[in-house]
């Protein structure tokens, strides 16, 4: 290999020389750097969440979510947890099973964010009794059911359609309790784990008490809840084989403790990097990108084994380190800078894809593989003259094996050509196999303990997948017509007939008992109603006989113009519900002209995901592929092998997809990234090869022996990083979540191919493309790869700029909301200072008034990078009299600067400012409402326009603000701007569980300097405590001549005076 | 007695330093008149305040008396009223606060003083303090080593908060770079000790007329200081010098006819210090330190020593779901004279706590006890205070002291631990 050194290292390269020397000798610099950066980016670290839902998947402005959000809004969101109880003696309906049931649904109610709860004691039982129709829970009182009445209890559920199959089976050996939740969606990342926490708690109890029971828990808090869970226990449970893998593989390459140390130093560092810009991006962790850490280690290894695989061989030669630093540096540097780049493009395309996760899966890793370059650059060749490795002085072994290679592919160039290409197109031909399966329980495999349970209770009782139909009559109190209804009813027993189908839910069948028990339970009126005047009255007083908790809200839209029907099915695939949905929209067109609907639902959107994420990522990568291309292209200055390196770039992945069609069949979404991903990785290979290759053959080598030249300088260091990378990927795969491990699987095998296409496919290429020339023009100009690898960072940026830009052009409700806020904050500009004379009227609920005055005096700081300066003196109570508090406001999350000034003992003294929620001086204000509030302090969202709370004359933008402050007291805020001057009218203020805290109303706005706004007073209620705190403001001055001198602690002293 | 001998001596002073005085008051009064006279309002005040305090104490002291002529309960009142006039908009300002304590016990502790009569100027960047003033330095709770400006009022209380006003002429500036400080200063006052009849004495009494000076201009010894302080980040730093006489006064044992006494002996000193403080979050943290030289030990030595101090305090807001902070405090104080220092803390580690109730009343709690590190001797210390009416504060204090070793400074205190009630009214 010493070869090599030769020619890269040679007088032809002295940018990438010059380059080298002096990141060798900066190395301190390098290592200060490191630690700044990581620790900035680390820092981020702590704001990383988890968030627990399965609609990650699905980007605000995918369609199919754009219509669940909207059917959810209309009816009802169904967070729901599934109790499912399988008695070992094969019977619900005993005394005991019974009371158990009831235990159960009473125990419920108790859950957080419970909104509802079915179950076969609750359930809602109209009969006849003479004129009268009687509404009742089923089991009223589970204890004392006799053994009769257990009998007739059975006779009654078995034979309604509504509890069979649903809260019931068949032979009723297997029962359920639903529980619906509302769940806030405030603390994402807490509430659904604290439901599912008190279930399983309440299992672990029930177990106990009934240990002839089985208790089965499903339904979607309990799959949100593994997504967040699975998430997690994979990237516990993946890290360290990670490691040792890795440790295995760079060990066995580098046989150096201290090489392995240094290229761990390096990869770790890239995935903290890369997971700390997650952080400081504030969005959530999910199921995906949890992964990405692994990710980043598997990718970064690969350049800093490049790295010191040269300085292996540098050593030979010389004992001075910082020359091993130097030679690698120069050798390597255009190479791996090229590897990198790629990589991160690659990553960066799947920005294309509709489903969020992976779009951060792709900016994560892009971000860590960036960093691994860098450190790869500047780090570890400081580590290396910095750690004792040990030199070695004899030469590492020969490659024979690479030299058996080359001498095997030359002389079987011919047939490997052909052979190649035959196998190519027949494992591609696997790709027809593939079927597209998303369904999200199935996401995960059967060590989840919930899995075990979903499956128990889709093969007993009803499938978790649903359909939504919300049949639309497009009239306001359409649901009573008659006609509509015969088609709501003929259209839920069209799909009881289909075999996928486990339950339809209806309102119609509670319609056509009610007919019934209306006309003293004759069997003959079990039918819809004649006339829209009995539907609705019949439906009129089952409503207002309903339990609490039992009305129809969820199963009617508030004009009551359309009605739900829900279709559970039980074992299907994705291509099945595709196949059921197209039939029931040619049933309805046929049968139901009037009404319009379009089926939804978590199954719908994820039946449809992967069609969507298909044709979005097939852009990606076309772009990808392009840029890659160019990017080899400028880094060879070769357009023609650019072309030629297509090849085998592309085709790994189509024979690695052929390959999974003919052996598994079933793919998820995953499946639509995968191209894009492993494109910048199988990319690396190719490029090292050609690299070689058309170097040799720039210096008049022939064909032949160029490929010879190739394999023995870089076949060996290929092979190592593509079984460390498959290694890596295949640890990944073990992921119990299928996307994630389709994902990594796929990859594992892309690389495989792509280093098999590379070694035998390849070669053979090259000679025959190259078979009528001798030899290549040298080309190569002073400047080569340091300068390519500029322009390709150039380009790179360029790229990210594009997306980003590309990214905001549609104003989102965030972008309004936000929009709103800068422009209420803009004509708030430019006061320069003003002062003011406050007083505080503290009421408690019992109308106890208690005062506290002050002058508060406040100085703009222009500068949107930080927050106003204000001082507030005490004026009474008299014994606080002179009391001063300087604040400089910071932008969150820094906390604010604040000193206090205690005239007593005519101290001034620092304070903590950390208390963002403690009351100011025990009113209802916390300090929080009194900082000055910097745009850059929140998140926006626009909400609606309405009349303004405070004066229904003027129209309000409803904006809700999320503080980005993890001190906040508060989950968010909603605030009324008025549209004219763009005054906040009232703010809303919900604590960090949600609940509304505290109202703050802003009356008698006065105009000063004729522009800036202020309010005489403002009022601040308690929702909760009934306490309330009013803010009188007077003695406005503006421009009132303060300064920056004056609000300095040491000036604190004169201006309390 | 002794406070005509304050106002005399005030007056003296007065008379003496007319002269000298005149022009710099007329030089910081020149911008005053100045502004004046755009101002149209003439030389009348543009705000005048009068505010203050009077408030009645007793204390009960737990254990019999140690020496004779001491009594079990103290009953006391002060007044404490302020005059505040301001031109300029605040830039010029003359603030009297006269301070009057009536002791019905101790005859020393029935005093007064010129807490404040001064006239603050300021222009710019510039201000200047010309008068008597109370001025602080220092971060740190429990002891405060750089702060020297003043002398401790030690009738008012022995934890050295109170202090007596002192004549000053100070000049700062305020530059980007934090704002510097000169002071001249050009009078020295004596510490006040608790007379015959008064508790929390020694046992040999001071005899404070016969304090005696190591410089030949006595009492009219003119010191000098230097400060900066700059907050920048999360730091808030001071650097401070001092030379003139030490606030500390040695001691010399005299046995005359009327028997023994205790004489104070005040010597030139310098002073260097520093103080800072780190403020991250809820925690504080801070430190003092200062270099001394000059200053006579306990063996009426002198010894040039290093003293430190420093400890974290951190707050919890809002505990147990309440409106109530809890701020904890550890401190450590160091002196390197050991046990030679002239200082109540010279290898104490000192822990407290602060409960801040935030209510309407706003009351609050301090708690902390000191222990020295070697003799374990322990001084407890209790406040609390809460508003009673709309104007009226009540307080509650306490100190004890617990194993004091004979050897201490504090060895004569050993009976003296009390409990005092404080009720003031404020206007």
């Amino acid at each position: 290999m010493a070869e090599e050194n030769a020619d890269i290292g040679g007088a032809k390269q002295p940018l990438a020389e010059k380059l080298a020397a002096r990141i060798v000798t900066f190395r301190w610099v390098w290592i200060v750097l490191t630690v700044v950066l990581v620790g900035g980016f680390a820092a981020g670290l702590q704001h990383l969440r988890f968030e627990p839902d399965a609609r990650v998947f699905f980007a605000e402005e995918n369609p199919d979510r754009v219509a669940l959000d909207e059917f959810e809004a209309a009816f009802a969101k169904d967070d729901n947890l599934m109790i499912v109880l399988a008695p070992k003696s094969g019977d619900v309906f005993t005394t005991d099973a019974l009371t158990f049931i009831g235990e159960i649904t009473e125990r419920a109610w108790l859950l957080p964010f419970v909104r509802r709860v079915d179950s076969l004691t609750n359930f809602q039982h109209t009969y006849a009794n003479g004129d009268e129709m009687i509404v009742r829970d089923l089991i009223p009182d589970p204890p004392s059911v006799s053994a009769e009445e257990a009998a007739d209890a059975r006779e009654i559920a078995l034979n309604r359609v509504e509890l069979v199959d649903a809260m019931v089976n068949v032979d009723g050996s297997v029962a359920m309790v639903q529980v619906m939740f509302r769940l806030p969606g405030v603390n994402t990342e807490t509430e659904v784990p604290s439901i599912v926490a008190e279930a399983e708690e309440l299992r672990a109890e029930w177990a106990e008490a009934h240990p002839d029971v089985d208790v089965y828990l499903t339904g979607s808090v309990v799959i949100n809840n593994a997504f967040a869970s699975a998430g997690a226990e994979d990237g516990q449970n993946l890290l360290m084989p990670m490691f040792i893998v890795i440790l295995l593989v760079v060990g066995l390459a580098l046989r150096s403790a201290f090489g392995t140390l240094s290229v761990l130093i390096v990869i770790v560092l890239s995935a903290l990097t890369g997971m700390g810009a997650l952080g400081w991006s504030g969005m959530p962790i999910n199921s995906v990108t949890v992964l990405a850490p692994l990710y980043i280690l598997t990718l970064a290894v690969a350049s800093a084994v490049h790295i010191l695989t040269a300085v292996r061989q540098v050593m030979v030669e010389t004992a001075d380190r910082k020359e091993w630093a130097r030679r690698a540096l120069t050798d390597h540097m255009g190479a791996i800078t090229v590897a990198c780049v790629t990589t991160a493009i690659g990553f960066m395309s799947l920005n294309f894809s509709i489903s969020p996760p992976f779009r951060e899966l792709g900016n994560i890793v892009a971000v860590g593989v960036m960093a691994a370059l860098f450190f790869t650059l500047t780090l570890l060749p400081a580590l290396i003259t910095f750690l004792p490795i040990k030199r070695r002085t004899e030469r590492a072994a020969t490659n024979r094996l690479m030299d058996q290679l080359a001498e095997f592919v030359i002389a079987n160039r011919k047939a490997l050509l052909p052979g190649m290409a035959a196998l190519t197109v027949l494992g591609a031909m696997g790709i027809t196999q593939l079927k597209l399966e998303d369904d999200f329980v199935r996401y995960f495999d059967d060590r989840y303990a919930f899995r075990v349970d979903s499956d128990f209770t889709e093969d007993n009782l009803t499938g978790l997948n649903a359909i939504e139909y919300p049949l639309e009559t497009g009239t306001s109190g359409g649901i009573n017509n008659p006609e509509y209804l015969k088609a709501v009813q003929g259209f839920a027993d069209w799909l009881r007939d289909q075999p996928e189908v486990g339950t339809v839910r209806t309102l119609t069948d509670t319609i056509a008992r009610l007919n019934m028990n209306m006309h003293a339970d004759d069997p003959g009126f079990h039918r819809l109603p004649d006339s829209e005047e009995e539907a609705s009255q019949f439906l009129f007083l089952y409503e207002l006989s309903l339990g609490y908790g039992m009305d129809l809200t969820d199963r009617i839209n508030v004009d009551r113009s359309a009605l739900r029907v829900s279709v559970a099915l039980p074992n299907v695939t994705t291509a099945e519900i595709k196949e059921l949905e197209d039939r029931a929209m040619a049933w309805l067109q046929e049968n139901a002209p009037g009404v319009t609907t379009r089926p939804t639902g978590v199954s719908h959107v994820f039946t449809l995901i992967s069609v969507r994420d298909v044709p979005a990522m097939l852009l990606g990568t076309f772009v990808a592929v392009i840029l890659i291309s160019a990017v080899i292209m400028l880094a060879l200055r070769d357009v023609r092998i650019g072309f030629v390196s297509l090849i085998p770039n592309l085709l790994p992945a189509a024979v690695a997809f052929g390959l999974w069609g003919y052996g598994v069949g079933a793919v998820t979404l995953a499946i639509s990234v995968v191209v894009a991903a492993t494109l910048g990785i199988v990319v690396d290979d190719t490029v090292h090869f050609l690299a070689k290759y058309s170097k040799a053959r720039k210096e008049g080598r022939s064909p032949e022996d160029s490929v010879r030249y190739a394999f023995r300088s870089v076949g060996m260091a290929l092979l190592v990083t593509t079984l460390g990378l498959v290694a890596g990927f295949g640890v990944l795969a073990q992921s119990g979540f299928a996307v994630n491990g389709d994902m990594a699987k796929l990859t594992a095998i892309t690389i495989t191919i792509a280093l098999v296409a590379d070694f035998l496919l390849l070669p053979a290429l090259l000679i025959w493309l190259d078979r009528r020339r001798e030899s290549m023009p040298d080309t190569t100009e002073t400047e080569s790869k340091p300068a390519a690898a500029l322009g390709v960072l150039a380009l790179t940026a360029a790229l990210a700029v594009a997306m980003t830009a590309g990214i905001a052009a549609a104003q989102t409700p965030e972008e309004k909301g936000l929009a709103i806020t800068k422009e209420a904050d803009r004509r708030d500009l430019g006061f320069g200072d003003f002062r003011a004379k406050g007083e505080m009227v503290l009421k408690d609920s019992g109308g106890n008034e208690s005062r506290r005055a002050f002058d508060n005096m406040v100085l703009e700081r222009p500068d949107p990078a930080f927050g106003d300066k204000s001082v507030i003196v005490f004026t009474s109570p008299r014994d606080i009299r002179g009391t001063g508090l300087l604040t400089f406001d910071n932008i969150e999350p820094a906390d604010d600067d604040q000193w206090l000034y205690l005239p007593a003992v005519k101290r001034v003294k620092r304070i903590s400012s950390s208390n963002r929620t403690g009351k100011f001086v025990s009113s209802e204000f916390s300090y929080e409402d009194l900082g000055s509030n910097e745009v850059a302090d929140y998140d926006y969202k626009w909400i609606r326009d309405e009349a303004c709370p405070t004066d229904a004359a003027l129209q309000c933008f409803v904006v809700e603000s999320y503080p980005r402050a993890p001190k906040s007291g508060y989950s968010k805020r909603v605030g009324w701007i008025d549209m004219d001057e763009y005054r906040l009218q009232q703010v809303e203020f919900f604590n960090r569980r949600g609940d509304h805290e505290k109202t703050l109303t802003f009356k008698s706005y006065q105009q000063y300097l004729g522009q800036y706004w202020r309010p005489d007073l403002m009022t601040m209620v308690n929702a909760q405590t009934g306490k309330s705190t009013d803010l009188v403001w007077s003695d406005y001055e503006f421009r009132s001549g303060l300064n920056e001198r004056d609000f300095s602690e040491q000036r604190l002293p004169k201006m309390a005076r | 007695m002794r406070e005509i001998s304050v106002s005399n001596a005030s007056q003296k002073w007065r008379a003496k330093t007319s002269r000298f005085w005149a022009p710099l008051c007329l030089a910081a009064l020149l911008p005053a008149a100045a502004g004046a006279e755009s101002d149209s309002s003439g030389l009348s005040p543009g705000y005048t305040e009068f505010y203050g305090y009077v408030e009645l104490e007793g204390t009960f002291f737990f254990e019999e008396p140690a020496f004779e002529g001491q009594e079990r309960h103290d009953a006391s009142i002060a007044l404490a009223p302020s005059f505040l006039a301001e031109w300029e908009d605040g830039d010029v300002a003359f603030t009297a606060t006269p301070f009057l304590r009536l002791d019905a016990v101790d005859e020393e502790r029935t005093h007064f003083d010129l807490r404040e009569f001064k006239l603050d100027v300021t222009q710019g960047d510039w201000s200047g303090t010309v008068g008597n003033d109370i001025v602080f330095w220092g971060k740190t709770e429990a002891v405060h080593l750089v702060d020297i400006i003043n002398q401790d009022d030690a009738v008012e209380n022995i934890d050295g908060e109170d202090k007596l006003g002192q004549p000053m002429i100070k000049v700062a500036r305020l530059t980007d770079y934090g704002e510097f400080s000169g002071f001249y200063l050009p009078y020295f006052r004596e510490r006040t000790f608790a007379g015959e009849e008064g508790r929390l004495r020694s046992e040999i009494l001071v005899d404070e007329d016969a304090a005696r000076y190591e410089t030949s201009q006595e009492e009219w010894t003119p010191g000098f200081a230097g400060r900066w302080t700059r907050a920048t980040g999360g730091f808030d730093l001071g650097a401070s010098a001092y030379h003139g006489l030490s606030r500390d006064p040695a001691f010399e044992f005299d046995l005359t006819d009327d028997g023994a006494s205790l004489i104070p002996v005040y010597s030139r000193i310098t002073q260097a210090g520093f103080d800072g403080q780190y403020t991250t979050g809820p925690s504080l943290w801070k430190a003092e330190a200062i270099w001394r030289t000059g200053q006579r030990n306990l063996d009426f030595e002198k010894e040039d020593y290093v003293a430190a101090t420093g400890g974290l305090e951190y707050t919890f807001f809002q505990i147990a779901e309440t409106d109530m902070d809890l701020g904890i405090l550890g401190e450590y104080a160091w002196d390197s004279r050991g046990d030679d220092a002239t200082a109540l803390f010279q290898n104490d580690a000192i822990a407290g706590a602060r409960l801040t109730f935030n209510d309407v009343e706003d009351t609050a709690i301090l708690f902390f006890g000191s222990v020295d590190v070697e003799t374990g001797g322990t001084f407890l210390r209790l406040e609390a205070e809460r508003r009673v009416w709309d104007s009226w504060r009540l307080a509650v204090e306490g100190s004890a002291f617990l194993g004091i070793d004979e050897d201490d400074i504090a060895a004569d205190f050993a009976e003296d631990s009390f409990l005092r009630a404080k009720l003031s009214y404020f206007w």
